[in-house]
C-alpha cells in the first residue's frame, strides 16, 4: 500500500454540486465512525464493467477501460484521499476464461490483497443479461473459497448497464427485480449462504449506468430509468454495507491458502496411533489366534491322540 | 509296493521282498498266520522342485513351479496298498511314474496281476519247458511229477471240499495262489507254493493234484478244507509293532496229556502277556463296531471271515494314510475274542540326508534344525508313519526353496521288526547363483527414424546368495537398465537381504528380518485428469531409499510386519525434469506449471523416514476351487518428523473382505465350487503432512473398476466399497460386481487440490459382469458418472 502514490482526490470535484455534497456528507458520516480508509474490492468476470464502474466512483479516467479487449491480466488499486479520508479502489480482472473460472487469475488477486483489509466487495454483473448460468454460480464460489463466506455481509451486488429498455414490455422494476432475484439466487448458492444468513443482512444490489450516454436530472446527476441518481446511491450503499457491524476481511497468508489441512489434527497423531495399536492392531491378532484355534486340523493331525480301546 | 514320484523322477522301489522267517504254527494252533512276508513296501514320496535336471542351469528356480508339482504329487496318494500275498512283481514301474508325472498309483494287487505273469513268462520264455510226457487226462499227485522237468500250468482249479465245488477266480482264497496259468514251474515250485498254502493258516488241508494235458501242459487242482474256528462275539486290535515275535515252541509228539495241557496253557498265558503289552490301535469305534457286525452275522470264525476282516481293517488304515500299516496275525482264535494284530508303521528313526547331484550321500551345507522345524511332529520318532505327514513334511520343505529335489522316503527298519525309518533325501541348490540377461532397445531418433546411435544395449544382472550359513539367509540383488551406455537415465536396482529365524531356529516363533535397498517409478494416479479432460501432463514419482522389517508369520498366510521405512522421493515431468508442481493444460492450450504441488518440501525432492506395520488376517481357504474365508488388512504408516519439513504424520488403511459361501457343497476333487459373494471395503486416511505422491488415488482395476487409475480423484480419506457375485461355470465362473469409491469431501484437504485442478468428480461408482478365462479376466463394467460401458481384459484377481 505504501509503494502506491495515494493522490488527492481530485476527481470528485468533476461530479454535479449535489453528488458532490451528498458524497462528502457520506464520507463524512464515516469519519465520524473512526473510518478512515475504505477499501473497495471490485470482482465480477469479464466485460461487465468493472473497471468503469471504478472509474465512474472515482470520476477520472484512473483505470484502462478497453471496450472489445480484457484489463490487464493483474489487478490495479486505485488510492484517493480527501480531507484525511482515503478511498481504495482495487479492479480485477475478469475471473472467467474460456467458460471456467481462471484460478490463476484468481491466485494473482489474492496474492495482491496480501495482507490488505476488504471493507466492501463489488460483485459485478450486467442487469441486460437474461439468464443465470453454472458459471456465475462457479465466480461466487470462487470468490467465497478465496475469503470465506463472512465477505459477502460485505458484499453488494451491482449491475451494470442499467440504462435499459426490459423486453417484451416488461415493467422496469420487474425486470430489475427478477433479475436481481435470480442473481441472488446464485450467490446464495454460489456462497452457500443459507437462507437466514440472508435474511438477516440482505446483500444489497446496486444499479450503475457507466455510459456517458446516461440520462441526468436537473442537477446534472446521472440517473436510472427509475430516477435515482446512482452515484450517490453507490456511494450510500457501500457507506451502508460498511456500517453495518460486520467486520472487514483481512487478507492474510492463512485466508489465501486457506486452512492447512496438513496442520489439521497433527496434535491428535499420537493418541490416534495408540488407538489404532490396541483397537485395531489388538483386535486383528486377537482374530488370527482364534483362526489358529478354529483351523481344522486333518484327521492324521489329532488322531494319535486318542485311541480307542474296546 | 507303491511308490508315486513327480515330473520325470525315475526310481525303481527295493525288488527284493524280505522274506524273513516268520513263526510258522501248526493249522490246529489257535493263531493264523496273516502274511509272509514283512513289509517290503516303499512309499516314496518324490518330489523334484525344478523342471531341468541340468546342473549347469543358474536359473533361479520359480516358486509357483515347485508348488503346482507338490499339487500334483497328492494326487498320487490313494492307492498305497500293502498286498496280503507274498508276492512281489518283478518289475519297475518307473516307466510309468516318469511319463505321466504322476506315477505308480494304483493299487499293487493290481499291478501285481498284471505284469507278474508277463514278467515271470519273460523271465523263462527263452527257457522251452517240458512237456509232461505222460498219458493225456490222467490225474497225478504232486509227489509223482517229476524234479527235472518243467511244467507248463494250463489252468489251476482251486476247488473246496467243504462246498463241493470249485471257486472261481473272484475268492478271497484265490489271491493267495502265487502259480499262474500259463506259467512255467518245476516241481520243487510247485511243492513250495503248497506248503506255502498249507502253513499259512487258511486251511485245515490243502492239496496239490496235476491233470495232464495232451498238448503237454498240466491242469493244476487244488482241493481244500477251510480252516474254521469258534464263533466269537468280542473284537480287539492291537498294535505289536516294534514287539518281539514270539518264539514257537516246538510241540513234541511224544507229550503227555499233562504236558500237553500245560503246554498250552503257557501258550495262552504268553499271548495274554503278548495283549497286554501291546499298545491299543488307531483303529476307531466305527470299525469296531462294522467288524463285530460281521463277527455276529458270520457265526462261526472261518478263514475267509478273518480274510475279510483283516482286508476291512488294512483298507481303513490305507485310506487313512497308514500307509505302511499291515494285518500280521489273528491271535486268540477259538476262544470268544478274535485279536487283530497289526503293525502299524511305528516310526524308530527319522534320518535327513544329503545328495550331490550324482545321488551320493554328502554332507549337506543347510543346518538340520532348518529342515527339521519343517517337518510335522507325527512324522517324528514314535509316531505311527502317515503318508499325509509325509506330504505335509514335503510340501514344507519344498516352501524353504532350498532344494532341488526332495524325497521322503519310509522304509522298513531291520534292526527294529515292524518300525519304520523315514528317510528325508534332499538336493541342494546352489547355493550362488548370477545371471545377466541383455536386450537391445531400438528407440526412434531424429525424425523418428532410427539410426546407429539410438541402438541401446539393455538388461538386468542379477546374483543371488541363498542358504547363507546355512540357515536360509540370503542375498539378492539386481540391476536394470534399458541403457548400458547411460545407465543413469533409468537404472532399477534392488539389494535384498533376508534373515529368517530371527528368535533363533529351534523357536517355533517365525520372525524373519529382511532388509532392502531399492528404487523404482511409477506414474502418479494423483495428475490424472478427470472424463473430458484430455492429457493431463503425466508426473513420474520415482522412490529410492532403504527398508529394514521383521515379518512374523503366525499361519501361511497371517502375518505381522513392522519396520522402518527412510526413502527419498522425486517428482519428474515427461522429460524427466524435477518438477515441484503438477503441470496443467491451460484453456488457452498452454502448459502452466502451477499445479498443485508434487511434495511436501516444494521442491520436488522429499526425504523422510517413517515407521510402516502392516498386520494381515487371512484365513480363505479354497472350497473345491473357490477362494472361501476372510482376509483382513490394516496398514500404517507413521511419519516420524524426520525428513524435508520434519513430516509428521499417521497414514492407515484398513481392507476388509469377505467371501462367502453361498450354498454348502461336498468337497471333493472335481467337484463343483459353490457360489460366492464377495463383500469388500476399504477406507485410507491421513492425518498430518500429506504429500501428493501418498494421496489416496479412487478409480482403477484395485479400486473402482471401470474407471481408470486415478480417473476419480485423490484425497485425504477415501472409502470404497464393492460387491461381487460369483457363480461357477463348469471349470471356471462368471460375476457380477457394483463399486463405489468416494472421497469423502476429504479431496480439497489435499494441498493443492488436484481433484478438482484436473476437474475429477471425487466419488463414482461402476457396475459389470465378467467371465474368469484362466488367468484373465474378462470384463464389462459400465462407469456410473458418464454412463458409458467398456470391455476390460485384466490379469489376476481383484480381491
Amino acid at each position: 500500500m505504501a509503494s502506491q502514490l495515494i493522490r488527492e482526490w481530485t476527481g470528485i470535484q468533476q461530479f454535479p454540486p449535489a453528488t458532490q455534497t451528498k458524497l462528502i456528507e457520506l464520507l463524512g458520516k464515516l469519519k465520524q465512525e473512526n473510518v478512515g480508509t475504505l477499501t473497495i474490492l471490485v470482482m465480477g468476470k469479464g466485460g461487465v464493467g468493472k473497471s468503469s464502474t471504478v472509474n465512474s466512483i472515482i470520476g477520472e479516467r484512473a483505470v484502462a477501460v478497453s471496450a472489445f479487449q480484457s484489463e490487464g491480466p493483474r489487478p490495479v488499486m486505485v488510492s484517493r484521499s480527501r480531507a484525511g479520508f482515503t478511498l481504495n479502489i482495487i479492479d480485477t480482472p475478469g475471473l472467467v476464461e474460456g467458460g471456467y473460472v481462471n484460478d490463476q487469475a484468481l491466485e494473482i488477486i489474492k496474492r495482491f490483497l496480501l495482507n490488505k483489509t476488504i471493507d466492501v466487495l463489488l460483485y459485478v454483473d450486467r442487469l441486460d443479461a437474461y439468464r443465470v448460468d453454472n458459471l456465475d454460480r462457479q465466480v461466487v464460489k470462487a470468490i467465497t473459497d478465496s475469503f470465506g463466506k463472512e465477505v459477502w455481509r460485505r458484499g453488494v451486488v451491482v449491475l451494470t448497464h442499467a440504462q435499459l429498455s426490459p423486453p417484451d414490455g416488461l415493467n422496469y422494476e420487474d425486470f430489475f427485480s427478477k433479475r436481481s432475484e435470480a442473481l441472488m439466487k446464485v450467490v446464495r448458492s454460489g456462497a452457500r449462504l443459507r437462507k437466514q444468513d440472508i435474511q438477516d443482512s440482505g446483500i444489497p444490489v446496486v444499479l450503475v449506468e457507466n455510459s456517458g450516454r446516461c440520462n441526468k436530472n436537473e442537477s446534472d446527476e446521472k440517473i436510472l430509468p427509475n430516477g435515482t441518481a446512482w452515484i450517490p446511491n453507490l456511494v450510500k450503499t457501500i457507506t451502508d454495507a460498511v456500517s453495518n457491524g460486520s467486520r472487514g476481511i483481512l487478507v492474510d497468508k492463512k485466508l489465501i491458502e486457506g486452512p492447512n489441512p496438513n496442520e489439521r489434527g497433527k496434535l491428535l497423531i499420537p493418541f490416534i496411533l495408540i488407538f489404532q495399536y490396541f483397537f485395531v492392531v489388538k483386535r486383528i491378532q486377537r482374530a488370527i489366534k482364534s483362526d489358529m484355534a478354529k483351523e481344522r486340523k486333518a484327521s492324521w493331525e489329532s488322531r494319535e491322540a486318542y485311541r480307542y480301546e474296546p | 509296493m507303491a511308490s508315486f514320484g513327480a515330473q520325470g523322477q525315475l526310481f525303481s522301489p527295493p525288488l527284493t521282498p524280505s522274506l524273513r522267517p516268520r513263526r510258522r504254527l501248526a493249522s490246529s494252533t489257535p493263531i493264523l498266520k496273516a502274511g509272509s512276508s514283512t513289509p517290503a513296501n516303499t512309499i516314496k514320496c518324490d518330489l523334484s522342485s525344478s523342471s531341468s535336471q541340468n546342473p549347469e542351469s543358474l536359473t533361479p528356480k520359480k516358486p509357483f513351479f515347485s508348488l503346482a508339482q507338490a499339487l500334483a504329487f497328492s494326487a498320487g496318494a490313494a492307492g498305497i496298498l500293502l498286498r496280503f500275498s507274498p508276492v512281489t512283481p518283478l518289475v519297475d514301474i518307473g516307466d510309468f511314474s516318469g511319463g505321466g508325472g504322476v506315477g505308480g498309483t494304483g493299487d499293487g494287487g493290481f499291478w501285481s496281476r498284471i505284469f507278474s505273469p508277463a514278467a515271470i513268462a519273460k523271465d523263462e520264455e527263452s527257457q522251452e519247458w517240458d512237456s509232461h510226457g505222460l498219458p493225456a487226462n490222467i490225474v497225478v499227485q504232486l509227489n509223482k511229477l517229476s524234479g527235472f522237468k518243467k511244467y507248463k500250468i494250463s489252468e489251476i482249479l482251486f476247488y473246496d471240499r467243504r462246498r463241493g465245488s470249485v471257486v472261481g477266480t473272484e475268492d478271497s482264497f484265490f489271491e493267495m495262489v502265487t502259480i499262474r496259468p500259463g506259467g512255467i514251474y518245476n516241481k520243487a515250485q510247485l511243492q513250495k507254493e503248497l506248503e506255502n498254502l498249507a502253513t499259512c493258516g487258511m486251511f485245515e488241508k490243502v492239496d496239490l493234484e496235476g491233470k495232464t494235458n495232451p498238448d503237454g501242459t498240466v491242469g493244476v487242482t487244488i482241493s481244500f478244507l477251510e480252516s474254521t474256528w469258534q464263533s466269537a462275539d468280542k473284537f480287539r486290535c492291537i498294535n505289536v509293532g516294534l514287539m518281539p515275535q514270539t518264539k514257537p515252541i516246538e510241540m513234541d509228539a511224544d507229550m503227555t496229556d499233562k504236558e500237553k495241557m500245560e503246554y498250552f496253557r503257557n501258550q495262552e498265558k504268553d499271548y495274554k502277556r503278548r495283549i497286554d503289552k501291546s499298545r491299543p490301535c488307531l483303529l476307531p469305534m466305527p470299525v469296531y463296531r462294522e467288524i463285530l457286525q460281521m463277527l455276529r452275522d458270520q457265526g462261526k470264525v472261518s478263514a475267509r471271515l478273518l480274510q475279510k476282516i483283516r482286508d476291512r481293517v488294512q483298507k481303513w488304515y490305507h485310506d487313512e494314510g497308514y500307509a505302511c500299516a499291515q494285518v500280521v496275525n489273528f491271535g486268540n482264535l477259538n476262544t470268544r475274542e478274535v485279536v487283530c494284530e497289526v503293525v502299524e508303521g511305528d516310526i524308530t528313526q527319522l534320518v535327513i540326508q544329503f545328495q550331490d547331484k550324482l545321488g551320493n550321500v554328502v554332507e549337506g551345507n543347510t543346518q538340520l534344525p532348518v529342515v527339521r522345524r519343517e517337518l510335522p511332529k507325527q512324522l517324528r520318532q514314535g509316531h505311527v508313519f502317515n503318508i499325509e505327514a509325509g506330504k505335509q513334511a514335503l510340501r514344507n520343505i519344498n516352501s524353504l526353496a532350498l532344494f532341488s529335489n526332495i524325497e521322503v522316503n519310509p522304509r522298513p527298519d531291520e534292526k527294529n521288526e515292524g518300525g519304520i525309518i523315514v528317510e528325508i533325501k534332499l538336493k541342494e541348490l546352489e547355493q550362488k547363483t548370477a545371471e545377466v540377461s541383455s536386450e537391445w532397445s531400438i528407440v526412434p531418433g531424429r525424425g523418428g527414424r532410427p539410426t546407429l546411435a539410438s541402438i541401446q544395449p539393455g538388461g538386468t544382472v542379477s546374483f543371488e546368495h541363498r542358504n547363507i550359513k546355512g540357515l536360509n539367509r540370503s542375498i539378492l540383488g539386481s540391476v536394470t537398465t534399458s541403457n548400458f551406455l547411460n545407465p543413469q537415465d533409468d537404472l532399477a536396482f534392488k539389494l535384498e537381504y533376508v534373515h529368517p529365524y530371527l528368535d533363533g531356529v529351534y523357536n517355533t516363533r517365525n520372525r524373519t528380518l529382511r532388509a532392502s535397498c531399492f528404487n523404482s517409478r511409477k506414474l502418479s494416479p494423483v495428475f490424472t485428469g478427470g472424463p473430458g479432460v484430455d492429457e493431463v501432463p503425466p508426473i513420474w514419482v520415482d522412490r529410492a531409499g532403504i527398508k529394514a522389517n521383521i515379518t512374523e508369520n503366525f499361519t501361511r498366510q497371517s502375518k505381522f510386519t513392522y519396520g522402518l521405512v527412510m526413502e527419498e522421493i522425486t517428482t519428474r515431468d515427461e522429460s524427466s525434469h524435477i518438477s515441484p508442481n503438477g503441470q496443467r493444460v491451460l484453456p488457452s492450450g498452454g502448459i502452466s506449471a502451477d499445479g498443485p504441488p508434487t511434495t511436501l518440501s516444494g521442491t520436488g525432492i522429499d526425504r523422510m523416514a517413517f515407521a510402516q506395520a502392516n498386520i494381515t488376517r487371512d484365513n480363505t481357504k479354497f472350497v473345491n476351487g473357490a477362494i472361501v474365508g476372510e482376509r483382513n488388512v490394516f496398514q500404517v504408516d507413521q511419519g516420524l518428523g524426520v525428513g524435508s519439513n520434519f513430516p509428521f504424520f499417521n497414514r492407515h488403511q484398513l481392507t476388509l473382505t469377505r467371501f462367502i459361501q453361498l450354498k454348502e457343497v461336498e468337497e471333493g476333487a472335481g467337484k463343483p465350487p459353490p457360489p460366492v459373494l464377495v463383500l469388500h471395503g476399504h477406507y485410507g486416511g491421513c492425518v498430518g503432512d500429506l504429500p501428493s505422491y501418498d494421496a489416496f488415488a479412487l478409480g482403477g482395476p484395485y479400486s473402482v473398476r471401470g474407471y481408470n487409475m486415478g480417473e476419480l480423484g485423490a484425497a485425504r480419506n477415501i472409502l470404497e466399497v464393492a460387491a461381487e457375485l460369483r457363480i461357477p461355470v463348469r471349470n471356471t465362473h462368471v460375476y457380477a460386481f457394483a463399486e463405489h469409491g468416494n472421497d469423502l469431501g476429504s479431496s480439497k484437504d489435499v494441498k493443492g487440490n488436484p481433484t478438482e485442478v484436473y476437474r475429477r468428480m471425487g466419488y463414482g461408482s461402476s457396475y459389470g459382469v465378467g467371465a474368469k478365462l484362466g488367468l484373465v479376466r474378462a470384463e464389462y463394467a459400465v462407469d456410473h458418472n458418464s454412463g458409458t460401458g467398456a470391455v476390460f481384459f485384466r490379469f489376476g484377481e481383484r480381491f
